[in-house]
Order: C-alpha cells, then sequence, then structure tokens
C-alpha cells in the first residue's frame, strides 16, 4: 500500500543553489510554472483584442476579474480598487495551483498543499496590509487594535490580544488552504488504494472496488468545489485584511 | 509529512513562488488586466450614455407630445370660437333683416289705413252730402219749402 504522503514529496529535477540556499528546480516548481503558464494563455487570450462586446475568451477573463472587484468594492470600498490586480493575481495564482493539482494519471503535484508555498503567499498578504497600513496612518495604524470605548487597562488587554491575532493571521491564512488541500488529497489517495485493495480480493474480483471508486468520484467533485472555494476563500480574506489597513475599522 | 521537512522544502519553494509571483504579477497580470479594465470601463461608460441618450430622447418625445395635445386644444378651442362667434353673426343677421322687413311691412299697413281713413272720411263726407241732399228733397216733398242746403247739412250732421 502506497504512502498517502508520498505525493506531497517534493523531488528535486535540477539542483540549484544561490548564495548558500538551496533552490533547486523541483516538481513543486514545475507545477508552479505550469500555473503560470495556465493563467498565461488564459490572460493574453482573454485580452488579446479587447472590444466592448467580449468573445468568449474576453467574457471569461472579465467574469473573474469583476468577480474580484465587486469582492474589493463590497469589502473594501471604492478605494479597493487599486489592488484589484494583486488580489486578482493571488486568487488565480492559487486557483490554478489548486486545479491543476487535482489532474489526475499525469503525476500532478498540488504546489499549495505545501505550508512553505501558502505560507510565502499569506506572508505577501500580510506584508501588503502592514505596508499599506503604515503608508496610509502611519503609527495611527496601531490604533486598529485598540477597542474604541473602553478603560486603559482592558484596552491594554485588548490591544495584546488584537495584535497576537493581527500577527497570526499570515498563519492561519496559510494553514487553512495548506490543510484543505493536502486533507483532500490524503483522502483522494486513501480511497484510491481501497480500490485496489479491495478490487484484489482473489475469491470475488473488482467487485470490492465498486464502493470505493464511487466514493472517490464523488469526493473529486468536492475537491473540485474546495479548490475554487479555499482560492475564493483566501482572495476574501486578503480583501478583509486590506479593508483593515485601509480603513482601520 | 513532506510538508513539515522544512530544511529541505522551503527555500526552494519560497524562492521560485516569489520568482514566478513577481512574474504572474508584473509580467501578466499588470500587463493584461488594465486593458480589460479600460474596455469595461468604456463599456459602462457608453451604457450609461446610451441610456441618457435614451432617456433625454423620451423627454423630448414626452415635451412633443404635450406641445401637439395643447395646440390641439387650443385650436379645438378656436374652432368652437369660430363657430359660436358665426351663429352669433348669422343670428344677428337675420334678426336686423326680420326688423327692417317688420318695419317696412308696418309702414305699408300705416299707409294703408291712412289711405283708408281718407277713403272713409271721403266716403263720410259724401254720405253727409247725400243724405243732406235726401233730406233737402225729402223735405220740399214734404213741406214744399225747399230748405236751405247748408241747414240740412248742419241737421243731418247732428243727427249722424
Amino acid at each position: 500500500m502506497a504512502n498517502p504522503m508520498e505525493q506531497f514529496a517534493v523531488k528535486t529535477i535540477k539542483p540549484l543553489e544561490v548564495a548558500g540556499y538551496d533552490v533547486s528546480f523541483t516538481n513543486s516548481s514545475l507545477w508552479m510554472l505550469f500555473a503560470l503558464l495556465a493563467v498565461s494563455a488564459f490572460l493574453f487570450i482573454g485580452t488579446a483584442k479587447p472590444q466592448l462586446v467580449p468573445g468568449r475568451a474576453q467574457a471569461a477573463v472579465e467574469y473573474l476579474y469583476d468577480f474580484v472587484r465587486k469582492m474589493l468594492d463590497e469589502n473594501v470600498g471604492p478605494e479597493g480598487r487599486r489592488f484589484a490586480p494583486l488580489i486578482f493575481a493571488v486568487f488565480i495564482f492559487v486557483l490554478a495551483c489548486n486545479l491543476l493539482g487535482m489532474i489526475p494519471w499525469v503525476g500532478s503535484f498540488t504546489p499549495t498543499s505545501h505550508i512553505s508555498v501558502t505560507l510565502g503567499l499569506a506572508l505577501l498578504v500580510f506584508v501588503t496590509v502592514c505596508i499599506v497600513g503604515f503608508a496610509r496612518h502611519g503609527l495611527h495604524f496601531f490604533s486598529l487594535f485598540w477597542p474604541s470605548g473602553s478603560g486603559i487597562a482592558l484596552g491594554a488587554f485588548v490591544f495584546v490580544i488584537e495584535f497576537l491575532s493581527f500577527l497570526s493571521r499570515p498563519f492561519t491564512l496559510a494553514i487553512r488552504l495548506f490543510a484543505n488541500m493536502t486533507a483532500g488529497h490524503v483522502l483522494l489517495k486513501v480511497f484510491g488504494t481501497f480500490v485496489v485493495t479491495l478490487g484484489s480480493f482473489g475469491a470475488l474480483p473488482y467487485v470490492g472496488g465498486i464502493l470505493p471508486l464511487g466514493v472517490i468520484v464523488a469526493l473529486t467533485a468536492l475537491e473540485v468545489l474546495i479548490a475554487v472555494v479555499q482560492a475564493y476563500v483566501f482572495a476574501l480574506l486578503a480583501s478583509l485584511y486590506l479593508n483593515d489597513a485601509i480603513n482601520l475599522h | 509529512m513532506p510538508q513539515f521537512d522544512f530544511a529541505n522544502v522551503f527555500w526552494p519553494q519560497v524562492a521560485w513562488l516569489a520568482v514566478l509571483f513577481v512574474v504572474l504579477y508584473f509580467g501578466v497580470v499588470r500587463m493584461t488586466l488594465p486593458k480589460l479594465g479600460k474596455v469595461m470601463e468604456q463599456r459602462e461608460d457608453k451604457i450609461a450614455g446610451d441610456i441618457a441618450a435614451a432617456k433625454a430622447a423620451k423627454e423630448t418625445a414626452d415635451e412633443v407630445d404635450a406641445r401637439y395635445h395643447a395646440e390641439m386644444n387650443a385650436s379645438r378651442e378656436q374652432a368652437r370660437a369660430a363657430i359660436a362667434a358665426a351663429k352669433a353673426d348669422a343670428a344677428k343677421a337675420s334678426e336686423a333683416r326680420l326688423a327692417e322687413a317688420g318695419a317696412k311691412a308696418e309702414a305699408r299697413v300705416a299707409e294703408a289705413e291712412a289711405r283708408i281713413a281718407t277713403a272713409v272720411k271721403a266716403a263720410e263726407g259724401k254720405l253727409a252730402d247725400a243724405a243732406a241732399e235726401s233730406a233737402q228733397a225729402i223735405v220740399a216733398k214734404l213741406t214744399g219749402v225747399e230748405p236751405k242746403l247748408d241747414a240740412a247739412k248742419q241737421t243731418v250732421a247732428a243727427q249722424l
């Protein structure tokens, strides 16, 4: 029985080293590159000839772009529009990584099932939020953690809690995505091994594998849904954090 | 879990993520989305402009319609007034003609009456003369004395 964790193994394709750091090109890098290529194709084809009445490709890109812009309008307000390209890039990169990882047979790897990748993306969001917050409000940005209308002692107590929760944001953001992707792929792999083990039962071959096969089909549909929903959740939380930095409550 | 083998998986992934994301953001998203955003804005503007134009056209049409109705009502009033005036004129004219004809007829009647009156007076004079002469003759026959004509005339006039 194959180890269900084996699918997350990072395999070096071309060893590289820069300034003492190991930056080898791995299967993870390869699938991030595929995600980049897929997104590039989607965007360049969709915006090759922008027209007032969009064609199919343009309408598809516009749908996603409009989706992100509406999300920012609702959660941040008119000033959120400036960050639409950034949130869009994060959203579509996570979405592409999640969905490409769902392709069976081709030995696909899901970069977003690695906490290193999700933490990298989450830190990108976190650092952006901090820069925007301090650039707009200076030290006044710390008032984000101060509860309005409370005494000094209670206020200081809440300040500490709020500050810690603010610092934990990149980790919760990263772990949410990584855990969802990892759990889904582990589950698929476990039921995949069930199909093989139960189906190879000598006295009654194949029959035992039918039920787990049905389950795996249903789970695959669920995982595709989760792949989309988690990309959305990641982008939504990023825009909520941006709202904090821009509007301070 | 290979995910927590940070010593071996962290830097290769983060480094490539950084490179690829920078390419994605500056090379792909920033190159393509603004074009699309411009077109989407143009479309919104065009739709808003078209709606405004349609609204303006509808307002003009409403205005023209209102003016048309007002003019129709005014000319209808005018026509009604003209008809009433013509009716009044006609009535006045016929009244005047009737009055004129009546006056003429009355004048003729008065003339005729005057003629009749003179004729009656003349006839009455002649009658008195005839009666006086008759009376003179009768008295002459009865008495054999012929009274004077003037006296007979006076007597007849007194008797009549």
